[in-house]
C-alpha cells in the first residue's frame, strides 16, 4: 500500500481562474483596442465602413456562423473573467468584504454571465 | 490574549488611493474596463437573441453622444491596460538569453507592445478590407 503524504499541500483552484485571467488579459491586450474602435466608433458611425455592416441581418450572420460564434464567446466570456480576477484581488486587499463573498460578486457573476453568453448563442443558432 | 503586542504600521483607511499604491490600483482598474466592454458586447449579444427591433434599439444607443464618451474613456483604459500587461510580461515570463546577456526587461515590453498593436491595426485593416470588398 502507498503511505499517504500528509504533508502534501492542498490542491488549489486559483491556477483555472488564472489562466482565465492570463488569456482574457492576452486576448484584449492584443486586439481590444481594434475591437473599441470598431464597435464603439467605426461601426456605429459608419466611419470607413459600409453603412449596413453592423445591421442585424449582417449580425444576425456573424452570430450564426460556428467560428462567430466562438469569437464571440471567447472574447465575452475571458473578458469578464480578466476583469473578475483583478476586481477580485483588488477588492480583497482592500477589505471590502469577506472573502467568500467577492468571490461569488466577481467569479460568480463571470461564470453566470459566460453561461448566459453560451446560452444566447445556442439560441440563436446556425 | 496572547502577550505578544507586534507592531502594526498604521495604515490610511484609503491606502490604495494614495502613492505608490495607486498606480496598481490605477492598472488593475484598467482591467476591470476590459470586462465592462465585454458586458457592452453582451448587451448586443442579448438584443440580437430578441429580435431586429431591439437590435435597432441597441444601434442608436451606441450611435449617441453618451455611449461615444463611454466608448472613448474604455478604450483609454484599455490602451492603459495594454501598456501595463507588456510591462509585467518580462516579470512573469523566463529570462530571454541572448549571447550569454539577459534581454532588457524594456526592451522586451517594448517589442511586445509594438507586436500587440500590430496585431490591433491588422484587425482593423482586415475589417475595413471586408467592408471595401462587400
Amino acid at each position: 500500500m502507498r503511505p499517504v503524504n500528509h504533508t502534501a499541500p492542498k490542491r488549489s483552484v486559483a491556477p483555472v481562474f488564472w489562466l482565465l485571467f492570463g488569456a482574457g488579459g492576452m486576448l484584449s491586450a492584443l486586439f481590444g483596442p481594434a475591437l473599441i474602435i470598431l464597435t464603439g466608433f467605426m461601426i456605429p458611425h459608419g466611419w470607413g465602413l459600409p453603412g449596413n455592416f453592423g445591421d442585424y441581418s449582417h449580425a444576425l450572420a456573424f452570430a450564426r456562423h460556428p467560428i462567430g460564434k466562438l469569437v464571440v464567446l471567447a472574447v465575452i466570456a475571458l473578458f469578464f473573467w480578466h476583469g473578475a480576477e483583478r476586481l477580485f484581488l483588488t477588492l480583497k486587499d482592500m477589505r471590502a468584504g469577506r472573502p467568500l463573498l467577492l468571490r461569488l460578486l466577481t467569479y460568480g457573476v463571470a461564470a453566470l454571465l459566460t453561461l448566459v453568453t453560451a446560452s444566447l448563442l445556442l439560441a440563436i443558432g446556425l | 490574549m496572547s502577550e505578544r503586542r507586534p507592531f502594526h504600521r498604521p495604515q490610511p483607511r484609503r491606502w490604495w488611493a494614495h502613492k505608490p499604491y495607486r498606480a496598481y490600483t490605477i492598472r488593475e482598474l484598467s482591467g476591470v474596463a476590459v470586462a465592462v466592454y465585454g458586458a457592452i458586447l453582451l448587451a448586443g449579444l442579448v438584443c440580437l437573441w430578441r429580435g431586429p427591433d431591439a437590435y435597432a434599439l441597441y444601434r442608436r444607443i451606441l450611435a449617441s453622444d453618451g455611449a461615444f464618451a463611454v466608448h472613448a474613456v474604455l478604450l483609454a483604459a484599455v490602451l492603459w491596460h495594454v501598456v501595463t500587461w507588456f510591462e509585467i510580461l518580462p516579470k512573469t515570463m523566463p529570462k530571454l538569453i541572448l549571447r550569454g546577456q539577459p534581454l532588457p526587461q524594456r526592451l522586451v515590453s517594448a517589442v511586445a507592445l509594438l507586436a500587440a498593436l500590430a496585431c490591433s491595426a491588422a484587425l482593423l485593416v482586415v475589417v475595413v478590407a471586408m467592408g471595401a470588398m462587400s
